[in-house]
């Protein structure tokens, strides 16, 4: 006689999935990790442009999250939670590193040649091999391009707006910014993007 | 005829599909105004190349590399029950059968152990003691002393009047509750760990 299937989370939400979390089922962590590794990953991958550095990002920040499972609360979605926490350690990242999208031709206190090269952003880092693939098709790859110039704050809202699809409220709750704030960086986001992308509207 | 143009913030209302009464006057102003309507095809052209934007996925280990570093604590009643499963035959019949056995091996050791005590003048010869009346009488201040304290001596009493046997089937049932207590809780005390693979 088979074994009887093993319990089957798929199918419940994330709240019931969690409180099975909580009473310590290792299944239910795996389902977590399901759901929810592909946004979180591509959302700090989009954020950091490196992979291998995306993946350790991520890992924190399902660590961070699974850890402290025993402070969720049903009235929030874990989406969000998990969310806030992937902009943080990519943002924290991203100060550390003093990689500043605008800055793209270097630091503005760089004088030197040599100084504006060593602080200069090059977008096509050689780690990429995914988005060297989705460059590869041309409208795919110039907005993965255009997604890279845009400021750090509006990477996060504009990428959670349309490329996860969260509500204008889910985004300042996630992110902790006040509602005008989000809808301007969207806003601005979209002028930016639309005019990197403009070419190719033309063709 | 309105003439003005759509302000940024009305673009971005039509870009979000929102629906209202403000909605409607903006729609109806791009069906007569093509640099309007232009402007939001081209923003709508990039929420779309948005939207189609894929989700990449990490490394196939990437599971496993989390959960390495999350400490999985599991229940004390999670493991016992997971420790009786695997136990456990998976068919219905198989364990209607098991539990039939476990019954009758249960109630015959619970006969053989009253059978026991029943024979304490025999034990009491067989190792020797200095005479069974001592003996009974040692096994009988300890029972009362022990019986007593966790029963109460009401309860005593009413065992009491069942006899020696009563009284040593229910020493014995003590210490047997106290021995598989003891061990039980041992056993899942070191199961329920927090693991770290």
């Amino acid at each position: 006689m088979p074994a009887p299937p093993a319990l089957d989370l798929s199918n419940l939400p994330d709240a019931d999935v969690v409180a099975l979390a909580q009473k310590g089922r290792d299944t239910a962590f795996r389902e977590l990790i399901r759901r929810y590794e592909r946004p979180v990953f591509s959302l700090i991958y989009r954020m950091v442009r490196d992979r291998e550095l995306a993946e350790d990002l991520a890992q924190d920040t399902f660590i961070k999250v699974l850890n402290h499972i025993d402070r969720y609360r049903p009235e929030f979605k874990l989406s969000s939670w998990l969310f806030k926490i992937a902009n943080n350690v990519a943002i924290d990242h991203l100060r550390r590193r003093q990689l500043n999208t605008i800055s793209m031709d270097g630091s503005p206190h760089a004088v030197t040649q040599d100084a504006i090269e060593a602080t200069s952003f090059d977008v096509t880092v050689q780690q990429e091999s995914a988005l060297e693939e989705m460059e590869s098709k041309e409208l795919g790859g110039a907005i993965e391009k255009a997604i890279a110039h845009l400021r750090p704050e509006y990477r996060s809202c504009i990428m959670l707006r349309h490329v996860e699809g969260r509500s204008y409220e889910e985004i300042a709750t996630t992110l902790d910014l006040p509602l005008g704030t989000v809808k301007t960086y969207i806003h601005r986001a979209r002028h930016e993007l639309r005019k990197e992308l403009e070419h190719l509207r033309d063709e | 005829m309105n003439h003005r143009h759509l302000l940024p913030d009305e673009i971005d209302l039509l870009l979000d599909d929102e629906v209202g009464f403000g909605v409607q006057p903006l729609k109806a102003h791009l069906e007569e105004c093509d640099d309007c309507r232009t402007r939001v095809e081209e923003a709508r052209f990039v929420v779309d190349a948005l939207e189609d934007a894929p989700h990449f996925a990490p490394s196939h280990k990437f599971a496993e590399k989390v959960l390495s570093q999350v400490p999985v604590f599991v229940p004390w009643h999670v493991t016992a029950r997971d420790m009786a499963l695997q136990w456990l035959p998976q068919s219905r019949p198989a364990r209607i059968a098991v539990a039939a056995l476990a019954t009758s091996a249960a109630s015959m050791m619970t006969l053989m152990i009253l059978w026991i005590a029943t024979q304490s003048s025999v034990i009491a010869v067989a190792t020797g003691a200095a005479g069974d009346q001592v003996v009974r009488g040692l096994l009988y201040n300890a029972g009362h002393g022990v019986l007593a304290t966790v029963f109460g001596d009401q309860v005593f009493g009413m065992i009491q009047q069942t006899g020696s046997l009563g009284i040593a089937a229910a020493m014995l049932g003590l210490v047997a509750a106290a021995g598989g207590s003891i061990a039980g809780l041992r056993a899942l005390a070191a199961a329920s760990s927090r693991r770290r693979v």
